[in-house]
């Protein structure tokens, strides 16, 4: 299985000094295309840290960071930039949409700023609105909808332009369980159909979405479960 | 809230606390206030210190013009009694019939048997290497204790007799030293020896001499009347006005150190002054409100993101009981403070600058500046105004603030209100008002620029109110642009107490300039419009009157010296007064001109051909009269169209017909003669001939040499000079102030801009941060600023283009159409102006912006 | 026990015999909590003599048909409106083991609360594995949904318990309570 992004004995450390702090510490990590994985530990564990990493908004103090076989490293940050319009996909916690742009404006953002022309950036950013459900409301502005209905917005840019790494930290957080749950069924359906899922949490009932938990404490993994995601399905039954 | 008052101090306090906390947090915006309003006053103060060092009062003066005398006593040639204000320099008149003038044995009698030295002041040209150079003098006996104080000697000696003099700095500078003797221009001047150098405690870089009565050979008539310092005991108003009755005027110490009550001004003279005070009154309050305006404006957008960033306190206080009063005076509370400390630190840096600045400016001036001064009780109205500029920036995010949707700001969403549908309808209104106001302002006479101005500020608070709409408008059209002009345009419009009043403080800048451009290039225009030549252009000649032959052979040897490529062409004029020539045409009635000039000495040139200096002939004309010149014919100047062929020219009893063309000027010219005969003909005539003007040809003339030959004319004589016709040439000054205009402008439309662009990028941080995420690169920061630039000024100019052309086009009216003047109005548009302003200066902007913008995006995943 | 009123409430829906009454349940809580035949019978016995139902003939192959009765319908209505008493913690075992495992020298508790909770994400995995794939049955998805919840609220309470073992490890060091990560959380 090809990994997408792959996380190779990466270290951060915050601060100097006294104030040192080891947020991540000889982390090795991986998510394949079709995978979801989530992350799951208590606050300060180093889950965000991972994430940010991951995305390149941040750089490791030690170690590599590989999106699609490239080391971010060896990217200028104008090329981490590029990385994240065109293969790597953000879902936040606070959907972080942008209040001044239109539903479809907010998902063909990536798009265009990646220089797609921008009638056949917002063709695209329809598709995608479509494809999470709530294409009527393309033109509306963030202000004008749910939370649910935002972080939809929010998952249709992270998958615009076919992108296989999506990057979600806490993407539930400010929602009820309902709506929570249809974004992470969402999301599921988006690594299903061959993306590679990175879900940061500290709910294991959302955790429980991902093929794979990987377990943080003290910026440290220290337990996975269900490394393989075909042997779940097998036992239906109530295990205990 | 049971005792009203005291609740109302206790929740000023509140609020002033908070404020000076919000202050200390949000520094960068703080200091961008601070800055925005201790600016102007700062440079008012300064500017203020420097006028009232500069200027020096009457009690200041004092030593100056008295030395240590009680009094100065002069007797005008008017005898008749005189009425005077306590400073007779500040207004005197005389009242009454003729009377005997007061000699010196009266006056001394009125003053108490005072002791009275004469002194005499006036001006002498002295020689120099050049010509001749002016400098004010003095004769008094500089050695008496009464003159202690008019002058001071910084080497030498006093004079001691009639035959020596002490002069200043700026004459020696001339091309004297110490022991020489000083070339006074006059037949039979004394030529006195300088003896020592003084300085006069009021002239810096102007040449002065003083000497003892009779060493300068100045008439006492000629210094404005006698004139005595009176060294006694202190002189009173009383005595004064006993000395006016007698037909003086006194500047008296006593007096001046200690006025009587102003009632004590006699009404002519009080009436005097105040007739100019109205007008400097409404003129200072027009650039007051129109400064408060802009920096209100200026300000402003600081004050409404510092609301905006307050709203979640602001609403959890309403949430948790806070009235909407309480709400506007904690965002008000932030005015006061800022406001006060921006005040406070304007003045006093104000101050220091001018300290600073005195010795600087001093060398630029021509005079001795008073002592230090700081005139505390205007600084207080410049703090006062600091003040209210910044408490007024804080009124409109205060009363916003105030009526915030509590749910809506709890709930995080960040816009502000949709805009009242009524506030573009009293726009339009304000706006019609400012039009009626300015066409008024045209027919109106004397006040008509008054009321224009005052259109000016009602167009800029009317166009206030609709800034919202055209922001908004500009937001629906963005759909369209690329991403980050779009982001630009909708996230101005959604923060609209952000974006209104940094448009509006752009618009009110190209207004102002806009309208004062149209204003100096109409004026211009006028200028340019009825400029007549005094010669043909490009000719150069040396003009005189009752110049001797001697002095016309004396200056053209200067010419051939100073210019010596140049051909030197004599032009003949009739000697005499030009009525001793007359020509008539047969059939016209009437005098052939109206008005004309003796440009070339006389109204009659004698010469076989149109001389080429004559301007305002045009070429077929000139060939027509040459041709008729030639015939042994005459050529006439006429205001209308004679279609005669002759002439009839008559010098007393002599009178010839000859063949005649009559030629009018061409438009736009002044007449400068009234004809011109051929050499024959005044001869016949016996009309003698005298050279009326040296027409220099034949080469281009330098500046240089212009100004040198012009020296060296003057040198000759006073009554003869050199001019080039360069044609009309544009007022260095009104090309300076247009310069000054324009760059004011961009200085006040880049503060604007920029102030809008910063505040909204950092208001903006969020989305900067989520485009990063999404993946923007760090340039995207400089696109989108440029854009916000690009809006915030693009907007700002049209509009104010727009509102400018009200007072623009009104102010031309009663500034190029005067009255008694039956040319004009002119108007002439700077459209080249117009269109950098609106179009060039915000692009220049957002490209400043947009390089002066950190190329960095915020790199947060998550912001709490 | 609910077994008796899942079964009234079954029956208020229409005439069943034992057998059908066994599957429909089944189907309904997705097997969840497996009946045998006799249990069904034994209930339906006490049922009838508590008066809550009664046999209404047999069809043609001999099967006795059950119907409610009114006193019945009035049981499963006060069944609906009345709340589950929480009786008996269900996870007695895990809490003893906890208990145990701290007191007693030489047990890594931390390994203890993490193998269990690995277990647990394991079958809170396969619920929410089972929830994806169960379509629209409501039934049976809001018997999934309470496993979920309790396979998460038990997640849950075993990373409270790590808390408060870390907790005690700093302030009590001399007390042996290893844990994967000494360092602190911060």
């Amino acid at each position: 299985m090809s990994s997408v992004l792959h996380l190779n004995v990466v270290t951060r450390v915050h601060g100097e000094g006294a104030t040192e702090v080891r947020a991540l510490r000889d982390v090795s990590f991986r998510a394949s295309a079709g995978e979801l994985v989530a992350v799951m530990g208590p606050s300060g564990s180093g889950k965000s840290t991972l994430l940010t990493l991951a995305g390149g908004l941040d750089a490791p103090t030690s170690g590599t960071v590989s999106v699609e076989g490239v080391d971010l490293a060896t990217l200028g940050n104008g090329g981490r930039a590029r990385m994240r319009r065109t293969s790597i996909g953000y879902v936040f916690q606070d959907f972080n949409l942008i209040p001044a742009l239109t539903a479809v404006e907010n998902v063909a953002l990536p798009l265009e700023l990646d220089g797609v022309r921008t009638r056949t950036a917002r063709a695209a950013a329809r598709t995608a609105l479509d494809e999470v459900g709530i294409g009527d409301l393309a033109d509306r502005f963030p202000d004008h909808m749910s939370g649910g209905q935002q972080q939809r917005v929010a998952i249709a840019r992270a998958v615009v332009g076919d992108r296989r790494l999506i990057l979600a930290d806490e993407p539930t957080g400010a929602l009820d369980s309902e709506t929570g749950e249809d974004i992470l069924r969402l999301l599921r359906v988006r690594c299903d159909a061959g993306a590679a899922g990175v879900l940061v949490t500290h709910e294991a009932r959302h955790a429980a979405w991902a093929d794979r938990v990987v377990f943080l404490r003290d910026g440290v993994v220290i337990d996975e479960t269900g490394t393989d995601a075909a042997e779940g399905l097998l036992e239906s039954g109530v295990t205990r | 809230m049971s005792r009203p008052g005291a609740g109302r101090v206790t929740s000023w306090r509140l609020a002033l606390r908070i404020a000076a906390r919000e202050a200390l947090r949000a520094r960068g915006r703080s200091v961008l206030v601070l800055v925005m309003i201790a600016l102007p006053v700062l440079a008012v103060t300064a500017a203020d210190v420097l006028i009232q060092t500069q200027s020096v009062s009457s009690v200041e003066g004092l030593d100056r013009r008295l030395g240590s005398a009680a009094a100065q006593v002069v007797v005008p040639a008017e005898g008749r009694p005189m009425i005077q204000a306590f400073d007779p320099y500040d207004g005197n008149t005389s009242d009454g019939r003729k009377q005997e003038p007061p000699a010196a044995a009266d006056i001394s009698a009125a003053l108490g048997g005072a002791r009275l030295v004469v002194e005499r002041t006036g001006g002498v040209d002295v020689r120099t290497d050049k010509g001749y150079a002016s400098a004010d003098s003095v004769e008094v006996d500089l050695r008496d204790p009464v003159a202690a104080g008019l002058v001071d000697l910084t080497s030498g000696r006093l004079p001691q007799d009639a035959g020596e003099v002490v002069v200043n700095r700026a004459l020696l500078d001339k091309g004297y030293a110490v022991a020489d003797r000083l070339d006074i221009r006059g037949k039979d001047a004394p030529s006195p020896v300088i003896v020592g150098v003084a300085e006069s405690p009021e002239l810096r870089t102007y040449p002065y001499v003083a000497g003892p009565v009779g060493s300068l050979g100045v008439s006492a008539a000629y210094a404005g009347g006698p004139t005595w310092l009176a060294a006694g005991g202190p002189v009173s108003w009383e005595t004064v006005k006993d000395l006016n009755a007698m037909g003086a005027t006194v500047l008296s110490r006593a007096v001046i150190e200690d006025p009587p009550p102003a009632s004590e001004v006699p009404a002519e003279i009080r009436s005097w002054s105040s007739g100019s005070d109205n007008a400097v009154i409404a003129a200072v309050a027009l650039v007051v409100v129109m400064a408060l305006l802009e920096v209100v404006l200026l300000a402003g957008p600081a004050f409404a993101v510092s609301a905006r960033r307050q709203s979640r306190s602001l609403a959890l206080m309403a949430a948790s009981g806070g009235t909407p009063a309480q709400t506007r005076r904690v965002v008000l509370a932030g005015g006061v403070v800022l406001g006060g400390a921006a005040a406070v630190l304007g003045v006093i840096l104000g101050i220091g600058a001018g300290w600073l600045l005195v010795p600087v400016v001093q060398r630029w001036s021509s005079t001795w500046f008073g002592p230090f001064d700081v005139p505390w009780p205007h600084l207080l109205g410049v703090a006062a105004f600091g003040l209210a500029s910044a408490v007024l920036a804080a009124v409109v995010p205060a009363v916003i603030a105030s009526r915030q949707d509590v749910v809506a700001v709890l709930a995080g969403r960040r816009a502000d209100r949709p805009p009242s549908a009524r506030s573009p309808i009293a726009g339009v209104l304000l706006i019609g008002g400012a039009v009626a106001m300015a066409v008024f302002g045209t027919t109106s006479g004397d006040t008509g620029a008054f009321l224009i101005a005052g259109a000016a500020i009602l167009a800029v608070l009317g166009m206030l109110f609709i800034v919202p709409v055209v922001v908004i408008g500009v937001a629906r059209l963005a759909g369209r642009l690329p991403l980050s002009p779009r982001y630009a345009a909708r996230d101005a419009a959604r923060h609209r107490t952000r974006t209104v009043p940094a448009v509006a403080a752009v618009a009110a800048t190209v207004a102002g300039v806009v309208a004062l451009g149209i204003a100096v290039t109409s004026d211009e225009a006028e200028n340019r419009g009825t400029y007549t030549p005094t010669l043909a252009m490009g000719q150069a000649a040396v003009t005189g009157y009752g110049l001797k032959p001697a002095k016309w052979d004396e200056i053209e040897d200067a010419v051939r010296r100073e210019v010596p490529d140049a051909d030197v062409e004599l032009v003949l004029a009739a000697a005499g007064r030009g009525s001793s020539v007359q020509i008539t045409a047969p059939h016209h009635r009437g005098p052939l001109l109206e008005t004309m000039t003796e440009n070339f000495g006389s109204s009659i040139l004698v010469a076989g051909a149109v001389p080429s200096v004559v301007p305002g002939v045009s070429a077929a004309d000139r060939a027509r009269a040459d041709e008729v010149l030639a015939r042994g014919g005459v050529v006439a100047f006429t205001d209308d169209r004679v279609d005669d062929e002759t002439a009839v020219v008559r010098r007393g009893h002599e009178r010839v017909t000859v063949p005649a063309a009559y030629v009018r000027f061409t438009a736009g010219s002044y007449p400068p003669l009234a004809a011109i005969v051929p050499p024959a003909v005044a001869e016949r005539l016996g009309a003698e001939t005298s050279t009326g003007a040296l027409a220099v040809t034949g080469t281009d003339i330098s500046a240089t040499q212009q100004e040198n030959l012009s020296e060296a004319i003057s040198a000759v004589s006073r009554n003869a000079g050199f001019y080039v016709e360069r044609g009309y040439q544009a007022d260095q000054g009104t090309k300076i102030v247009q310069l000054v205009l324009a760059g004011l402008g961009a200085v006040l439309m880049l503060g604007g801009t920029l102030t809008a662009t910063f505040l909204a990028l950092s208001d903006a941080r969020p989305d900067l941060a989520t485009l990063s995420a999404v993946g923007a690169s760090p340039r995207r920061r400089r696109g989108v600023a440029a854009s916000y630039a690009l809006v915030v000024g693009f907007v700002g100019a049209v509009l104010g283009a727009v509102v400018g052309f009200i007072p623009g086009l009104a102010i031309t009216v009663p500034l190029t159409a005067p009255a008694y003047s039956d040319t004009g109005p002119f108007l002439d548009v700077p459209w080249l102006m117009i269109l950098g302003l609106v179009v060039g200066l915000p692009l220049v902007t957002a490209l400043i912006v947009g390089l002066s913008t950190r190329s960095r995006l915020p790199m947060v995943a998550r912001l709490e | 026990m609910s077994v008796k009123q899942a079964l009234l409430a079954l029956l208020e829906q229409g005439p069943r015999y034992g057998y059908q009454l066994r599957a429909e349940f089944e189907q309904r809580t997705g097997s969840t909590w497996p009946l045998n035949v006799g249990q069904v019978y034994t209930t339906l016995t006490r049922l009838e003599r508590d008066g809550l139902v009664e046999a209404d003939g047999a069809d043609g192959e001999g099967h006795v048909i059950y119907r409610v009765t009114a006193a019945g319908r009035e049981e499963v209505a006060a069944w609906f409106t009345t709340p589950v008493p929480r009786t008996q913690p269900p996870r007695d075992e895990l809490a003893i083991k906890l208990a145990l495992a701290v007191t007693m020298p030489g047990v890594d508790v931390g390994s203890v609360i993490q193998q269990q909770r690995s277990a647990t994400m394991a079958a809170l995995q396969d619920y929410t594995r089972l929830k994806r794939d169960g379509g629209n049955d409501l039934a049976w998805g809001l018997v999934l949904d309470s496993l979920v919840f309790a396979a998460e609220a038990e997640i849950r309470w075993l990373d409270h318990c790590e808390a408060r073992l870390r907790r005690a490890a700093l302030e009590k060091p001399a007390v042996p309570a290893p844990v994967d990560a000494p360092e602190v959380a911060r």
